[in-house]
């Protein structure tokens, strides 16, 4: 039997036990509205390669990282300064979850003003949404893992947010913290949310999202929709696919060449009694909520004003969950106000998180 | 005239290929691990560690395959580019016989 022979029986084996020619098959025949809006779908799977940088790079560092208090410090320095190219295993680890963190925002914010999250799509946003949360997340939890000065004070300020909730405010705080204060059992804790609960989630979100996006098919701007004229397509494969390797590469020698020329430093291990260092700062997707904190004043009126600032907080991100219901008329004035806001809130974020710089 | 040329080629090919073998992180190591001071594991911690190439010839191999990342970068776009007409232009061309029809 010819080499080919024995390839097309191989495939004919494979394809009948998995029914995988009817996925290229999908692929074959899924198409891509082309507008000028095209660029923003690139952002999607921009988001899926970081992720997988993030998965890859973060099973090299779980080999030698130790998740205690008197390890973790002195194994993420043995991880830059002893372990082959273990400093660039770090920094790619590092900038990737920065970039995928600021492609999933300029994900949401193109959905966001362009209404893709309009009907039958609002389920394929929620899903979004929560993938949003749980980059968070993990960005909140891979922080304090080096278990430096910075990061234990960023911690504290950060698990301290929750007890201004009424009610259930203190139970989370003990929940994240796993007990009154940030311990050694902090950073085993939130080890554990970052390599095996978040991962989880992250996962099974994203097959939610990518099932949703497939049946729904991509959304089209409600530009070219109201227009209601026929929309020039590309196939998924192989002209889409194409397109996307090239963004692909692009990004990954930019963060390969940030990784090398920026890659981030580690303070001196973390002392649970020495008190807060200057210049506390989270990560810098969580500044514009550290300012808006930072500067709402201690009471307003009768009620406090911590409890008031993660009162709205919540509120906003409710608002944001459940954009697509509240946006239920997109072309109509609200929603064109909903746009406005969009923008506004750009606007606010940048200009907070530059004051929270300065 | 001749001679210049073929030492500008040798000397581009040594520039090039140098980095591959700088790069290997056993060197970079021991070179690295002879620098170190005999300092205990608890003092190493108290200091602010700066993350980069720990010595000269391991911060070359890496500029260098930075450079060298980029040229394949720039190569494979290019190839990609090629490919990408060619598609579009395959499609275009059934999708105009789609329409005739």
């Amino acid at each position: 039997m010819s080499s080919t022979g024995r390839y097309k029986g191989f495939q004919s084996w494979l394809d009948e036990r998995s029914g995988l020619s009817e996925i290229f098959r999908f692929l074959r025949e899924k198409k891509i509205p082309q507008h000028r809006h095209s660029m923003w779908y690139y952002t999607g799977s921009a988001i899926l390669l970081f992720f997988a940088i993030q998965v890859i790079t973060g099973f090299l560092l779980v080999f030698y990282y130790n998740p205690t208090l008197e390890g973790a410090n002195a194994s993420v320095a043995r991880i830059m300064t002893e372990v082959p190219l273990g400093w660039i295993i770090r920094s790619v680890h590092s900038w990737s979850a920065s970039f995928m963190i600021a492609f999933v925002f300029v994900h949401l914010l193109s959905i966001w003003i362009t209404k893709a999250y309009r009907k039958p799509r609002e389920m394929t946003w929620m899903s979004g949404v929560f993938l949003l949360f749980v980059s968070l997340a993990f960005g909140f939890t891979g922080y304090l893992l080096p278990w430096d000065d910075l990061s234990l004070s960023a911690t504290k300020v950060g698990t301290d947010i929750p007890r201004s909730i009424p009610v259930i405010g203190v139970w989370v705080t003990k929940l994240l913290r796993g007990g009154e204060d940030v311990t050694g059992d902090t950073l085993t804790r939130f080890f554990g949310f970052h390599v095996s609960i978040l991962p989880v989630f992250l996962l099974a979100f994203l097959a939610i999202h990518v099932y949703l996006i497939q049946k729904q098919g991509m959304s089209i701007p409600l530009v070219a929709e109201k227009k209601d004229e026929k929309m020039k397509e590309l196939p998924f494969w192989p002209n889409f696919v194409y397109r996307e390797m090239v963004v692909w590469l692009v990004l990954t020698g930019i963060l390969f060449s940030v990784a090398v020329f920026f890659p981030p430093s580690l303070d001196k291990a973390a002392d649970l009694m020495a008190p807060a260092p200057e210049g506390i700062r989270p990560e810098w997707y969580f500044l514009f909520l550290f300012q808006m904190l930072k500067i709402f004043p201690a009471k307003i009126l009768f009620v406090n004003g911590d409890t008031l600032a993660v009162l709205l907080i919540f509120l906003g991100v409710v608002a944001f969950f459940f954009l697509p219901l509240i946006d239920n008329k997109p072309e109509e004035k609200k929603g064109k106000i909903i746009t406005i806001i969009a923008y506004l809130f750009i606007v606010y974020a940048v200009a907070m998180t530059i004051w929270s710089l300065l | 005239m001749r001679k210049k040329k073929k030492f500008i080629i040798l000397f581009v090919l040594v520039i090039s290929f140098h980095s591959f073998f700088l790069l290997k992180p056993d060197f970079a190591q021991q070179v690295g691990q002879k620098e170190k001071t005999e300092m205990t594991q608890e003092e190493e911690s108290q200091e602010k560690i700066i993350s980069g190439p720990q010595n000269i010839k391991e911060s070359t191999g890496i500029y260098v395959f930075v450079a060298w990342m980029w040229l394949a970068i720039f190569v494979l776009i290019y190839i990609l580019n090629l490919k990408i007409k060619e598609v579009d232009r395959l499609f275009e061309i059934r999708f105009i016989s789609e329409k005739k029809k």
